[in-house]
């Protein structure tokens, strides 16, 4: 290979990953940013860019109760969602890697489970699973079915974090005549606060996004603002979704960033 | 820890994981089964929504049409999101913060909001016509949206962040000095990419293809709000059959053949990867 030949291929090298890299980023950046300067736009159509700056949008928002309500009812069950999750799982992540279970190690894979069947799969079998029993349209329901999709995410969080700890404590604290219960609540889960927050923003974050399952086994009564969205962009496609979508992201992106931020001082931990 | 000086009992241990068990197998493992019996059991055992399935031409245009999109979007994904993990992976670890920063805020971003936005981006008024609109004189207006282009778009811009971590993280686990040694023995930047980067990211860009196609064909919010009426995919199928005709057999039944597809692809991954590669993913 001549020179100069070398020289043209490595700049073409050089040249081709950085715009490709470049292009994707903000093909990707795109569609979650456009929301924001859309949502300043007027209520009559969908302009980007804007030719006129309103807050018409979001008044048009927060002054439809159905809009307002399906928003409350998922910061709502996100929020059980996530309360049931930590406590759940954390437990079952302790006796997994302190109890010598038999099985432990498919127990754990077990657990991971809902990672891997489609949603639409699960979304159908709950389905058929509770409206011949009245279970539909209700919040339990829909807050374990949430429970269920995030625990995975609860236990690689809090398992990861687990690992970490130095088993020694805890033997030092039994020596010490500490019961067991006070071992698990005074030495144990200080020691996976953030194990327990990335997992607990993990399980918020997909409550708050998921429209499948929600879409199958809510009704009226328990309408998330997912499922109010997707009915929205399918069947009226009014301009009031720009504003919904805009504080949405930036529910998501704040959770996000706390999440990057968590795992980079886990990391450095 | 040995096994002899646990201090927490087997008792207490199953004690601690019974609660997350019982919600696993009501939530979980009952939905399945029941949704596998309801494809085989109408009053008795029948084979009547499978054989409905071999027969019908609808699903057999579904499956097709699910699996054209998932094959185009996955390759499309692997094309683009190669290069984007070989510059992250260039990157001191300060900056690669900020670039991953890029690739996993629209990752978490809800994708009812991508394929809103991405509706209105390459819609008839869209940014997108805008321009080309612009370069044209007002003679040239693309159909973006409500086809398969749109539904393919929508897909890959959720399938890239997958495609991108699963790359990366093989690509991060070369050894360095590898290039660096091809280089002092004299070897091109083309020839160091063909002849050590790529074959060494192999298992990362099998994984992700898998990890991609597996994803896609399950695939139901962007087909459905960016896809043509024509282009429905299994997914959509599903609902159609539960909630249109109210067939529940035949969408159960269509649903275990979804299963069955992705079990066998996640069995895949696993021999690639090993357990933890496909949650590392994820997570």
């Amino acid at each position: 290979m001549t020179g100069r030949k070398l020289s043209r291929r490595l700049s073409f090298g050089a040249l081709f990953v950085p715009v490709v890299a470049w292009m994707c980023y903000l093909f990707l950046l795109l569609p979650s940013t456009i929301v924001f300067p859309i949502s300043f736009g007027n209520t009559k159509e969908m302009e980007f860019p804007p030719s006129e700056w309103s807050l018409d949008l979001y008044r048009q928002f927060f002054n439809d109760s159905a809009w307002w309500g399906a928003m409350t009812q998922s910061l709502f069950i996100a929020t059980v969602t996530t309360v049931f999750t930590a406590v759940l799982s954390v437990p079952a992540v302790y006796a997994l890697q302190r109890a010598r279970l038999p099985m432990s190690s498919a127990l754990t894979h077990f657990t991971m489970g809902p990672l891997l069947v489609p949603v639409i799969v699960l979304a159908l079998g709950l389905y058929l699973q509770w409206a011949p029993w009245g279970g539909l349209d209700r919040n339990l329901t829909l807050v374990l079915s949430h429970t269920m999709l995030a625990t995975p995410f609860m236990m690689i969080s809090v398992g990861a974090s687990l690992r970490h700890v130095d088993p020694a404590l805890e033997n030092a604290a039994l020596i010490m005549g500490a019961s067991k219960v006070r071992i698990f609540f005074r030495v144990v889960l200080p020691q996976l606060k953030s194990g327990i927050a990335a997992g607990s923003l993990f399980a918020f974050l997909i409550s708050l996004d998921e429209v499948i399952v929600a879409y199958f086994v809510t009704g009226p009564e328990t309408e998330t603002l997912p499922v109010k969205m997707y009915s929205a962009i399918r069947w009226e496609v009014s301009p009031v979704i720009a504003a919904v979508s805009t504080l949405l992201t930036v529910v998501s992106m704040a959770l996000a960033v706390a999440l990057m931020m968590l795992e980079r001082k886990q990391r450095s931990e | 820890m040995s096994s002899g000086d646990s201090y927490l009992s087997k008792r207490a241990g199953g004690m601690l994981i019974a609660p997350l068990f019982v919600l696993l197998l009501v939530f979980f493992v009952y939905p399945l089964l029941l949704t596998v019996w309801q494809s085989v059991y109408e009053n008795g055992f029948t084979t009547r929504p499978y054989e409905e399935l071999l027969t019908s031409t609808l699903f057999a245009k579904v499956l097709r049409t699910t699996f054209d999109i998932s094959f185009t979007a996955t390759m499309v994904s692997l094309f683009v999101g190669y290069p984007v993990a070989l510059h992250l992976s260039r990157q001191p670890p300060g900056r690669r913060v900020f670039y991953l920063m890029l690739v996993m805020l629209p990752f978490w971003t809800s994708i009812l909001v991508k394929s809103f936005a991405l509706t209105v981006l390459l819609g008839h008024a869209g940014i997108v016509n805008q321009i080309l609109g612009y370069l044209s004189g007002d003679t040239l207006h693309v159909t973006m949206v409500f086809n398969r282009f749109g539904a393919i778009v929508g897909m890959i811009n959720y399938l890239l962040p997958f495609m991108i971590l699963s790359i990366l993280g093989s690509l991060l686990a070369q050894d360095p000095n590898l290039a660096r040694a091809a280089q002092v023995m004299g070897a091109g930047a083309f020839r160091i990419f063909r002849k050590i980067t790529l074959p060494l990211s192999m298992p990362g860009v099998i994984g992700g293809v898998i990890i991609n196609f597996t994803l896609s064909i399950g695939m139901y919010i962007t087909p459905a709000l960016l896809g043509g009426r024509k282009d429905m995919m299994v997914a959509n199928l599903v609902d159609f059959y539960t909630r249109q005709t109210l067939d529940w057999p035949l969408a159960a039944a269509i649903a275990v053949v979804l299963l069955v597809i992705s079990g066998v692809l996640v069995a895949l991954l696993g021999r690639v990867r090993g357990g933890s590669g496909t949650m590392g993913a994820m997570a």
